[in-house]
């Protein structure tokens, strides 16, 4: 109690923050688990007796489907991330303060836009009448205009543009804190360019890469309008499941049932997340 | 338990609307493009009302938010479609019109009025009617002439073909096409015309039913359904854009202004229903959005073009087997749904 009152602020923040996850993050999922496990109302939305159907259901192959196809989506989106991220963090943490600060602002100046308008942007790109096929056939690239919109890959494309900065930058983090020695000492004891990416650079990043894969993976099989505005309202993404179930189909219990599939996906990761920390910081250790 | 567990699932799903307790304000929920801001301004102008217009772009995502608002009030007027004027009307959604303060509801024409699916107009007055046919650019499909909802399914069409994002309409041409009723609730029929548009897929490119128009116009798809109005305000920027009634028969429904239950402001509502009906308003629309007003004394305001325009106002010939959309009940509404979620997961 002296404690407590001795530091006002400390314990403000902190009821703040307590609050806040109880009141918006505890309560919801809670609510959300407890719609799941109730039965579809047309009139009500919700109704008595409690029962896991909702749960079967998502074993239905119709979903299962659904369910593999936006995971192979959303792997497709994480890789591409990585492939981009992992270089580009790399190279950012080699430069001076001040062109680091400059480079991760104008990662960050998009966000100021909503992402639906982005999302519709780069419709504009994609499009047969858009940017890109205008550019191709004025250079005299194609004759046709390529059918690039209301594809998988324009909903890949679409995913890899609104999470890359979700994966570039826990990467910054691990490369901003990777210290020159341990890679110098490797260099010493007579490793080549190659092995020490392979045994120092890479085990040393890897929870950055992991919490790269974290942010993006998961957010990807959700973000629904990127495949309502990009991939023509097809059901490419859990996420197109779960609103439908909300909006159309009003089966409640069902997509409140599709979304903790999700959530328990993330929970999966996470754990896979702390091992891996664990097994480093016991290396580092010994 | 559950009145709780709803209450707490509208305040984490809807937080973002919070209602409007000035009396001088109509919130209107309607369909997206489906009201002249021309007619807005003068309403307000005339009446200092100021209007809150919020769209949806199905009738599903509508019902859904007033079923869920219930008695909150948020939404003084609304424009469901046909059959869910059936459906609000006996789940008890919609509050009654008070025939005495509205304006000019004899000059509607007497066909479109006192119907099934509210007998005598207690809660619905209707806005404007239309239909859902055939498009196609004439410029891409050369020397195709195109007659039928089957003509669809052919495979020169195939990566060019648009669907409403609408369950109940995409259904429907499965079903006329193979002889059935657009309104059918027997399941078996269902399934064939589920097994029926599966043949469809390849060709479909994207569904749309925020404007059916657009992927027309930013040449995505060349041929598919439209609406009759979205077909004038598109022929308007690309004259190649033909309308076309298919010889299965189109798709007619009449959409209808109703005022949830616990409207905050009804009088408003009734306000804005007599402000509507008023020939020159009414015409107004028509002329600007394409589809056909109910106003009888509007319809004689219309200039010749727009009169005479097939697309807007159909020919008794141009409705042979032409429905209307019904309610078919949720027990089939169930098996549509799922036969859609298979349609739409590539299935």
């Amino acid at each position: 109690m002296h404690r407590v009152l001795q530091q006002p602020f400390k314990t403000a923040v902190l009821v703040l923050v307590w609050g806040w996850l109880l009141l918006l993050v505890l309560t919801p999922n809670l609510l959300v688990v407890g719609a799941s496990v109730m039965t579809r109302d047309p009139g009500t939305f919700l109704s008595l007796p409690l029962n896991l159907d909702s749960y079967r259901q998502l074993f239905d192959p119709l979903y299962l489907d659904v369910f593999l196809n936006s995971l192979y989506m959303a792997a497709v989106t994480t890789i591409f991330c990585l492939l981009i991220g992992y270089p580009f963090a790399w190279a950012l943490s080699g430069l001076g303060k001040q062109r680091q600060t400059l480079l991760i602002f104008l990662m960050i100046v998009p966000f100021w836009t909503n992402s639906l308008v982005r999302t519709y942007a780069l419709k504009l790109l994609l499009a047969t009448n858009g940017l890109i096929n205008n550019a191709l056939m004025g250079m005299g690239l194609i004759d046709e205009p390529l059918k690039m919109l209301y594809t998988e890959g324009a909903v890949i494309v679409g995913l890899v543009y609104l999470l890359l900065p979700f994966m570039i930058l826990p990467l910054y983090s691990v490369f901003d804190d990777l210290r020159q020695e341990l890679l110098m000492a490797s260099h010493d004891l007579g490793a080549g360019k190659l092995s020490t990416f392979l045994h120092v650079t890479i085990p040393l990043t890897l929870p950055g890469v992991l919490a790269g894969v974290m942010l993006v993976l998961l957010p990807a099989m959700g973000l629904f309008f990127v495949a309502d505005i990009l991939g023509g309202s097809r059901n490419l993404l859990v996420g197109n499941v779960i609103k439908n179930q909300f909006l159309d189909a009003r089966d409640w219990p069902f997509g409140a049932a599709a979304s903790i599939l999700l959530t328990v996906a993330m929970a999966v990761l996470l754990l896979a997340h702390r091992l891996s920390q664990r097994r480093l910081g016991e290396e580092a250790q010994t | 338990m559950k009145k709780l567990a709803l209450a707490g699932l509208v305040v984490v799903t809807l937080t973002g609307c919070s209602s409007e307790e000035e009396p001088k304000v109509l919130n209107l929920y309607n369909w997206s493009e489906y009201m002249p801001q021309e007619v807005l301004d003068r309403f307000e102008e005339e009446t200092g009302i100021q209007v809150v217009y919020t769209t949806y772009d199905s009738n599903e995502a509508m019902y859904a938010r007033l079923k869920l608002l219930d008695e909150s009030g948020d939404y003084d007027l609304a424009l469901p479609s046909t059959y869910y004027v059936n459906k609000m009307r006996k789940e008890g959604l919609l509050e009654k019109i008070d025939r005495d303060k509205i304006e000019g509801f004899e000059k509607l024409d007497p066909e479109l009025i006192n119907l099934e699916i509210d007998p005598d107009n207690a809660y619905s007055v209707p806005y404007l009617w239309g239909t859902t046919g055939l498009a196609y650019d004439a410029e891409d499909i050369e020397g195709g002439e195109v007659t039928a909802w089957e003509d669809l399914w052919s495979k020169e069409y195939e990566g060019r073909v648009m669907l409403t994002n609408d369950m109940r309409e995409v259904f429907h041409i499965g079903l006329r096409v193979l002889g059935y009723s657009g309104n059918s609730t027997d399941p078996d029929e269902i399934r064939e015309a589920y097994e029926k548009l599966t043949e469809l897929m390849p060709s479909v490119r994207t569904f749309n039913s925020d404007a059916p128009r657009m992927p027309y116009l930013e040449g995505e798809t060349d041929i598919g359904m439209i609406w009759n109005g979205e077909a004038v305000m598109g022929k308007e920027d690309m004259p190649s854009l033909e309308y076309v009634y298919p010889e299965e028969g189109t798709i007619v429904w009449l959409d209808s202004f109703v005022i949830p239950k616990n409207a905050g402001n009804p009088d408003a509502a009734h306000q804005f229903i007599s402000f509507v009906m008023q020939p020159e308003i009414s015409a107004l629309i028509s002329e600007d959005i394409g589809y056909a007003t109910p106003n009888l004394a509007a319809r004689e305001l219309l200039s010749e073009e727009v009169a005479n325009d097939r697309t807007s106002y159909p020919t008794p010939e141009d409705l042979t087997n032409a429905e209307f959309q019904e309610d078919v009940g949720d027990e089939a509404m169930q098996v549509y749904t799922r036969y859609w979620e298979m349609l739409k997961s590539g299935q």
